[in-house]
């Protein structure tokens, strides 16, 4: 399974998006608003999950804003942090 | 002696102003339906005059210092037992008492307050912290930010610290939202607070104010309230600790029933 896979599986068990499957979360579509729809009390959650599934830290707005754009972004900032 | 000022200013608004007199009505029809006439006049202004009263105590407060209150806290060793568990602590307020006056005497517990709080247009008053910029313990984390500042509630949870949130008014998206029976009708309660809290792990405590003196306030522990995330974070999953949250509002509103200040009508936002 690759990590993009394994963001997305986490993403649909954990923030329980039932009616969403693997395939149709794209991997350039905005977590936040249109695309995944995600809102500010989902970040909270997703915070917590980086952290909890994949051991990276989201330190500050910043590093959460670069992370947070799209499954793409997200496991650029996995790769990035994890290779340190 | 700024007390004598309320008087006139909000019996003036009372009789010449009944826009304002209707947003009182939203909480006094449910807290004393029988009451009609000249009574819900006189509730009206009573429920008014006693929020003028806070109004100046708050600006007292944010003027003068928090010396100027006299802050009773009978539970503060069982706020200490949650604060020391290291998952930092959601506080839950509601639109009662003056929780900004009362606040300000939350130094006792020697951690930082982070406010989740956003301003709305219509309010006209300045909280504590806007008058009194230095030694100001409280950080505003604003929800209209980036990811509504998750990022800071998270972070500030993970070091120890007092996430506040105010539980009894809906702001922003109304997906996070459950429909409850407060005061024997259907009313929208906002979920953040569990959310975050199942998320995270911290404690929820419900905390309310109310005036006992001139210048004197009591604060409660009305709840602690500990999120089971076991089943997951459906929404309908949170209905039990929201509900929860509302019977201790609903308490408070029959022991205190002047010092309720939701002049939001949450009844009329039915999902």
């Amino acid at each position: 399974m690759t990590l993009k896979e394994k963001i997305k599986q986490t993403l649909i068990l954990e923030l329980n998006l039932e009616d969403v499957s693997q395939e149709e979360i794209q991997d350039d579509a905005p977590l936040f608003g249109e695309g995944l729809g995600l809102d500010s009390l989902d970040a909270v959650e997703l915070v917590v999950i980086v952290q909890k599934h994949f051991g990276v830290e989201i330190q500050n707005m910043e590093q959460g804003q670069q992370a947070f754009q799209s499954i793409n972004s997200l496991s650029e900032f996995i790769e990035g942090r994890n290779s340190q | 002696m700024a007390y004598l000022f309320t008087w006139p200013v909000v019996l003036y608004y009372m009789l010449f102003r009944p826009t304002l007199r209707k947003r009182t009505r939203h909480y006094l029809d449910r807290r004393f339906p029988a009451h009609t006439g000249l009574r819900a006049f006189l509730d009206s202004f009573r429920l008014s005059l006693s929020f003028a009263k806070t109004l100046v105590d708050r600006a007292t407060t944010g003027v003068v210092g928090p010396d100027s209150m006299r802050v009773r806290f009978d539970t503060l060793d069982e706020f200490h037992k949650l604060a020391a568990q290291g998952k930092g602590m959601i506080l839950i307020n509601a639109h009662v008492g003056c929780w900004q006056t009362a606040m300000s005497g939350i130094h006792w517990l020697q951690r930082p307050v982070n406010l989740l709080m956003k301003r709305e247009p219509g309010d006209v008053d300045r909280h504590y912290h806007e008058h009194r910029q230095k030694d100001c313990h409280y950080k505003i984390i604003d929800p209209e930010g980036f990811l509504g500042g998750a990022v800071e509630i998270v972070q500030a949870l993970q070091r120890g610290e007092i996430v506040s949130v105010m539980g009894d008014r809906v702001f922003g998206n109304d997906k996070n939202t459950l429909v409850v029976s407060f005061m024997g009708e259907k009313a929208v309660f906002p979920v953040g607070a569990y959310k975050i809290a199942a998320a995270t792990g911290a404690p929820v405590a419900v905390m309310f104010s109310h005036k006992t003196g001139p210048d004197s306030y009591a604060m409660e522990l009305a709840r602690v309230i500990r999120i089971d995330c076991a089943h997951g974070l459906r929404l309908d999953n949170l209905r039990p600790y929201v509900c929860e949250f509302v019977r201790a509002l609903e308490e408070y509103a029959l022991r205190h029933p002047y010092q309720v200040y939701n002049f939001h009508n949450m009844w009329a936002a039915r999902k």
